[in-house]
């Protein structure tokens, strides 16, 4: 019995003790009355209002490509690049995903020719495209970016602001890595990080953003776009989805437009 | 400064209808007629579209697909959900599918009244407060 009783402990001398794991702290969210009530510094201006991108200048003020010279593709987004310059010579799209119901995400979402609502918290900015309602957060209320091994990746990534004087900085990241373009053949990945300066201008008529947009998977340096967005009063927000009978109504989105 | 307007208005419209999806299928500088009855007409987010039955050569018809702007700008332009309706005869103009199949971007409809109708913006009246 005494040597059972000795080889019992010997036994439990081996085996560590069980270690609980223990969760990460969850930070409030926007809409907890405690983290609105927390003291803060009076935002220089409220974004709440609904966004249409300006296109006056030109047509394609929209788009966030095609990349500047400076910004040299790397060899796997120079073949998206010429082939799909190959299928736009023949009247095909390449990877049209957006057309295929996969989100736009950011930046695109920003720009995708439809009005964007937005809804300014102390705590938080709510955004919400026309486009398929497409939901963008941008959190003031001071947290870090998320755990990168923690935080879901998403088409609009993680977006973080700030306020630099009458400027709001919004930096992003945490995006996916597939089905998800800057513009025609250029690919983001998971490496996409974003940063936008945003200021008011024209006593709150217009919204300019400075992107500064950087994915060393894909091209190199930094990319550097100026938007602008004018306030919209007679332009609603309502419901809109990708249903999965809607492309067969929409004919130039079958197959035989698309290139291979 | 009319035809300036015009001109943007075009802009608009044709960009917007690209906004779900590459047009790349599209032949812009082509127009086809469409002189059928309207199968079937869609209300419906992020696009409408409508169904026209075109009679062909055979004796038969051929429906053909047409791709549309979204309510809230067709609204901008004169319709409602009730402009047009199954059963109506139309004059449908289309920018046509380039390999010719029977599909197209929607221009312009003449109904049987002779009402016609765009899918570019009209005069309209200030926007209404909600709380008057």
């Amino acid at each position: 019995m005494a040597r059972a009783l000795m080889l019992a402990a010997a036994i439990g001398l081996l085996i560590p003790p069980q270690v609980l794991a223990q969760a990460p702290a969850v930070p409030l969210n926007p809409l907890a009355p405690s983290n609105l009530a927390k003291p803060r510094p009076k935002p220089p201006f409220d974004l709440t209002g609904t966004w249409f991108i300006d296109m006056a200048g030109s047509q394609n003020s929209w788009r966030f490509g095609p990349p500047p010279a400076a910004n040299k593709m790397t060899p796997e987004t120079l073949k998206h690049f010429e082939a799909a310059q190959k299928a736009q010579k023949e009247g095909k799209a390449y990877r049209d995903d957006i057309g295929q119901c996969w989100p736009a995400g950011l930046p695109l979402i920003m720009t995708r020719v439809w009005p964007v609502a937005m809804i300014q918290l102390p705590t938080a900015i709510y955004m919400v495209s026309h486009f398929m309602n497409s939901l963008r957060i941008v959190y003031l209320d001071g947290r870090p970016h998320s755990d990168p091994d923690v935080v879901v990746r998403t088409f609009n990534g993680e977006s973080i602001g700030k306020w630099e004087g009458d400027t709001l900085v919004v930096d992003t990241m945490h995006f996916v890595n597939d089905h998800h373009w800057i513009d025609a053949g250029i690919p983001a990945t998971d490496a996409l990080h974003i940063v936008e300066r945003l200021r008011l201008l024209k006593g709150g008529a217009v919204l300019e953003i400075e992107y500064t947009l950087t994915d060393p998977k894909s091209w190199e340096g930094e990319m550097k776009w100026t938007k602008r967005w004018n306030r919209v009063d007679d332009q609603e927000v309502t419901e809109v989805t990708c249903t999965p009978d809607l492309n067969s109504h929409i004919p130039s989105t079958q197959s035989e437009f698309q290139a291979k | 400064m009319r035809s300036a307007l015009l001109c943007a208005a075009v802009v608009l419209a044709s960009t917007i209808v690209s906004a779900h999806h590459s047009s790349a299928g599209i032949d812009r500088t082509k127009s086809v007629e469409l002189v059928g009855t309207i199968k079937q007409f869609s209300w419906t987010n992020p696009h409408s579209w409508m169904e026209v039955e075109v009679p062909d050569q055979k004796g038969g018809t051929v429906v053909w697909k047409v791709e549309m702007t979204s309510p809230a700008y067709l609204v901008r332009a004169g319709w409602k959900s009730t402009t047009v309706k199954t059963g109506d005869e139309v004059k449908v103009t289309v920018r046509p599918l380039r390999d010719g199949s029977p599909g197209g971007l929607f221009v312009s409809v003449l109904l049987a009244d002779g009402r016609s109708f765009t899918e570019r913006p009209i005069a309209t009246t200030p926007p209404a407060s909600p709380n008057p």
